[in-house]
């Protein structure tokens, strides 16, 4: 079963996602802030870090640098989860490492999971 | 305008209400912003004891039980600052902002504080809007700034470098830096922790500084000075010994003035603008920070 961390400090935000990639077969960690997304990213070893760049401890994307330069997460998809519009969340994601980002509010159930689904298996 | 809803609103001292109930309320006011900027309430407790935000001073706007907004002052020698200022989404444009904005000139009367500052997000049309009401004018535009650390440093520019430990680095910064944003005056460098320094010559013989905070994740708080020599090169060789020695840590700068002669060798080295600020002042700064000069 692949697994999928989410960091996001909106309950609600995080319950969405949790429960739909769930239904599709995934598990789904949930960490509320960045130092504890860290912790669970090294103990857990995800295979996908959704990671909201609005956090209540450490900015979102200073959390994507970090994660990246570790060798653990080399290889592992990390996608920025953010309201910012289109342009600056595709710019700052790539620019902090992030393989891509997905737009907040989720728009389609179907579409947000196979988007989360294509950079699990690209 | 919309109805308003002032005649029921009072203001308390943000010293009654816990770190917990000011992080919360904070954090509701910010909750539909595009960038949200959420704080837990260890960051608000740094935040307070770094910028001398006074709690009993600052205030926090109440109907009823339902806290709708907050306002925080800053108090420095000769000075105050506006910060933290937000109504939340459903109580917009009602004349809460207005009251927390008149509520904080009062509070620096109160102090005997005339001269008062604040940053505004550029475009940010009804906050700017209201301060320019208020009696604040426009002195400036300063800029936020981050660098990722996925970008590879360059190699450390030949110069004699010196490291410095936080007393050298504290003294370098000085004093006399009451009139730069609040984030970046004196008193906010040190109110931090973890504040350490470099300081260059170049091979050409120009001389120059840069202090900085290293947080656990985070370089931020620079304040720079080239002493002698060109400015861009000089911040080119401390930007590039700055980066090799911690080459996995993001940065953050705050507040940069937007016609800073360093600033080509930030671009250079990878940062990038996040956003920019209007800087805004009340009245006139006092001679005590402006060396007896008006």
């Amino acid at each position: 079963m692949k697994k999928i961390l989410i960091v996001e400090d909106i309950p609600d935000n995080a319950e969405l996602v949790r429960r739909i990639m769930v239904s599709r077969g995934f598990e789904v960690l949930h960490a509320a802030d960045a130092e504890t997304g860290l912790e669970m990213a090294m103990s857990s070893h995800p295979d996908l870090i959704l990671l909201d760049l609005g956090l209540p401890d450490h900015d979102g994307l200073t959390l994507a640098g970090w994660l990246r330069a570790e060798a653990a997460f080399g290889q592992v998809p990390i996608i920025a989860y953010t309201a910012w519009p289109p342009e600056a969340a595709s710019h700052m994601a790539e620019t902090y490492g992030c393989d891509g980002y997905i737009g907040k509010p989720i728009g389609s159930v179907k579409e947000f999971a196979e988007k989360i689904e294509s950079f699990l298996k690209a | 305008m919309s109805d308003t809803i002032t005649t029921g609103i009072k203001l308390i001292p943000a010293s009654r209400f816990s770190i917990g109930q000011l992080t919360a309320i904070y954090n509701q006011t910010r909750v539909d912003y595009m960038v949200p900027m959420p704080m837990n309430e260890a960051r608000l407790v740094e935040y307070i004891n770094t910028y001398d935000v006074d709690l009993g001073h600052s205030l926090v706007a109440m109907q009823d039980e339902e806290m709708l907004g907050v306002a925080m002052l800053g108090l420095r020698e000769g000075r105050a600052w506006l910060t933290r200022l937000g109504v939340i989404p459903n109580t917009r444009r009602q004349g809460v902002g207005l009251a927390l904005c008149e509520g904080f000139l009062e509070q620096a009367h109160n102090l005997g504080i005339n001269f008062q500052m604040l940053e505004v997000i550029k475009n940010n049309v009804p906050a700017q809007t209201l301060f320019l009401k208020l009696g604040f004018y426009e002195v400036g535009e300063l800029l936020v700034l981050r660098r990722s650390p996925i970008i590879p440093p360059a190699e450390p520019v030949v110069a004699d470098a010196q490291r410095l430990d936080r007393n050298e680095a504290l003294d370098l910064v000085g004093q006399d830096r009451g009139t730069q944003p609040w984030t970046n005056q004196s008193e906010s460098l040190s109110n931090a922790s973890e504040v350490s320094g470099l300081r260059l010559t170049l091979v050409d013989g120009s001389t120059g500084w840069l202090v900085y905070q290293r947080q656990k994740f985070l370089l931020t708080r620079f304040a720079f000075k080239t002493q002698t020599g060109n400015p861009v090169d000089m911040a080119h060789a401390f930007l590039s010994h700055l980066h090799h020695q911690y080459p996995r840590l993001d940065t953050h700068l705050e507040n940069i003035q937007v016609h800073d002669p360093h600033l080509p060798a930030f671009y250079e080295a990878g940062y990038l603008e996040s956003f920019r600020r209007i800087e805004m002042w009340r009245g006139s700064p006092p001679p005590s920070l402006t060396g007896g000069e008006h």
